[in-house]
């Protein structure tokens, strides 16, 4: 049952609210220790399959095995072991310090208050991340490029063996979407599954191992001999002609004006 | 280290705070008292000039469950203050803007009226039926906004003392003095009776929340944020809703509507000590006894009247409620 190789086995997974269909019959694998992307046009279900993944959704049809169990059967605290999750961009109302909102990571594995050893793996989080010198700042004051920074510092104060996130990047400029998908990259290694939705195929094929295709609710699969940043591909999932120009083994891809430049 | 001290300040406050109200005030003087004190320590035979028991009725029978009362009652309300606005996320939020106050206050007056049913249960229900009220207007999507749930709260708040009203109507004019007298939010008739039937709820609530304080934090990050760490916000949301709505309605079920109270005091302490509710919990309880006492301290002994001491409160209370709406960083955004 325990397979090492993947991480995530969905099989026959469907959801939607009320008539309207998100996902329809979603079955895929996500390798263990690799860096997953999840890639597709606004709307195409990315983030609901992503949800659905970490517990945060109902799942209603169909079924998700993780590290060999069945979620069905595990407990919130449980999952929140396995998988921790980051969502979109967090909103935060009180000016907490950053180590204690990387704190707040440690709940499944606290009772009613932190212990020493939840205070000194939130500290490691941080220093994992780069950013112990923000311990003591109020998360309120931060650029978003940091308090993203801090959000993963959270998740893995988590312990999770698989790290999911929805759109980390998009809020953030250039720069410091280079750096934050450094560091995902560099998770991956430590070693930890990484699932992670992008709207960018260009940072995908730059710093991602798998990639997933999602469309109108499906998956989109590959034919034999297609790889991910084939035009084709590309034109196939964003309904849009491309150019593609080779960068080293893959690809960098643009899509192409109106006029048809 | 400098907010270390303070802390611990705070945790301390009602100490010096409890000595001077006891020995300020009229009919026994400080002075009376400490000679009372020193004969006593020093075993001197008694001064026959001195009624001592008249001291001892003043402070054994008036000021003390007075004083008693009114640190728990302070401390209710702000703890609870503190803890609603961790769990709605809203730095605006108390038992008074929720509708918690008045639901509370529609609870006790009936039970005033109707003599089989208990000030505290009574109280206690409402309260809870009138936070949930709120809360649930409020929802739209799935997401509550910092000012929809004020408003919702206004409404809420003015369905029961609409309520209030129609009680007051309907009761007897004894019935009546009492029910007026009492939603102006008083001290000035605490006794030791009135001491027991608090305390029970207060302390329940109060240690509850003490001991759910750090899970505050975990819910203060959001819904999603919550969730993705293995706790369902929902069911926290109610662990902490509860005995919140415990602590808040026994204090108002036994000294009336002092309002805004549970909304100054924990800013106040967040802005001493900052947001992390394990330390600001504890600190609002002593300080918003400590605050209440000084406030009642006053209202007792400045004038030759006694002002209702919930009105001092939401005299002083409103304008720092108009300052936080106004400080660009509360409130308008979502």
């Amino acid at each position: 049952m325990g397979s090492v190789e993947t991480a995530l086995d969905i099989q026959g997974l469907s959801f939607g609210y009320g008539d309207r269909p998100i996902l329809t019959d979603v079955s895929v694998q996500i390798p263990a220790g690799k860096l997953t992307v999840l890639l597709g046009r606004n709307g195409s279900g990315k983030s609901t399959l992503l949800r659905l993944l970490a517990g945060l959704l109902p799942v209603k049809h169909g079924r998700i095995t993780l590290m060999g169990h069945d979620m069905h059967r595990l407990s919130a605290a449980e999952k929140a072991r396995i998988i921790g999750f980051m969502p979109q961009q967090h909103r935060a109302v009180f000016p907490f310090a950053v180590e204690d909102v990387v704190l707040t990571g440690r709940a499944g594995h606290v009772r009613l208050l932190p212990r020493r050893e939840d205070m000194e793996k939130a500290l490691q989080a941080l220093e994992q991340v780069g950013i112990s010198h923000l311990q003591g700042r109020p998360f309120t004051e931060l650029s978003g490029g940091e308090q993203q920074m801090v959000m993963i510092a959270r998740v893995l104060a988590q312990e999770p063996q698989i790290v999911m996130l929805d759109e980390p990047t998009s809020h953030l400029d250039f720069i410091n979407q280079a750096r934050l998908l450094t560091l995902i990259r560099q998770l991956v290694s430590t070693p930890l599954t990484v699932l992670v939705v992008l709207h960018d195929p260009n940072s995908a094929f730059l710093y991602g191992d798998h990639f997933i295709f999602l469309k109108n609710g499906r998956i989109e699969l590959l034919e034999s001999g297609e790889s991910p940043w084939d035009r084709c591909v590309l034109e196939r999932i964003y309904d849009t002609p491309m150019h593609t120009l080779p960068y080293g083994d893959r690809a960098i891809v643009v899509p192409q004006d109106p006029a048809g430049r | 280290m400098n907010k270390l001290l303070l802390r611990y300040t705070l945790y301390i406050l009602p100490l010096p705070v409890v000595f001077i109200s006891l020995v300020l005030g009229p009919a026994v003087s400080a002075r009376q008292l400490f000679d009372w004190f020193v004969e006593w320590s020093l075993r001197r035979p008694p001064d026959e000039a001195v009624n001592r028991d008249l001291l001892r009725a003043v402070l054994w029978d008036v000021r003390l469950p007075r004083v008693l009362l009114t640190l728990l009652v302070g401390g209710a309300l702000a703890a609870a203050g503190n803890s609603l606005q961790a769990l709605f996320r809203n730095p605006l939020v108390s038992p008074y803007i929720l509708g918690l106050s008045a639901g509370a206050a529609f609870g006790a007056a009936l039970a005033v009226t109707i003599p089989w049913l208990p000030v505290q249960l009574a109280a206690f229900v409402f309260a809870l039926l009138a936070v949930a009220l709120s809360y649930y207007l409020a929802r739209t999507n799935k997401t509550v906004s910092t000012v929809s749930l004020i408003l919702s709260g206004v409404i809420v708040s003015g369905i029961f003392t609409a309520l209030l009203t129609i009680v007051q109507f309907l009761t007897d004019p004894f019935k009546l003095q009492t029910i007026v007298q009492w939603t102006m939010g008083n001290l000035h008739n605490a006794s030791w009776d009135k001491l027991q039937s608090a305390a029970l709820g207060i302390a329940v609530g109060v240690i509850w929340l003490f001991l759910f304080r750090w899970r505050m934090n975990v819910l203060a990050m959001g819904d999603d944020e919550t969730r993705a760490v293995g706790l369902n916000p929902e069911h926290q949301r109610l662990l902490v809703l509860i005995p919140a709505t415990l602590a808040a309605s026994a204090a108002i079920a036994v000294a009336g509507v002092i309002g805004l109270l549970g909304l100054a005091i924990p800013h106040m302490v967040r802005m001493m000590l900052g947001p992390d509710n394990r330390y600001t919990l504890p600190a609002s309880f002593t300080f918003g006894g400590a605050f209440l006492l000084i406030v009642d301290t006053c209202s007792r002994s400045v004038a030759q009247f006694e002002i209702p001491v919930g009105v001092f409160t939401t005299l002083l209370g409103g304008p720092f409620f108009i300052f936080l709406l106004k400080k660009a960083r509360i409130g308008w955004e979502a």
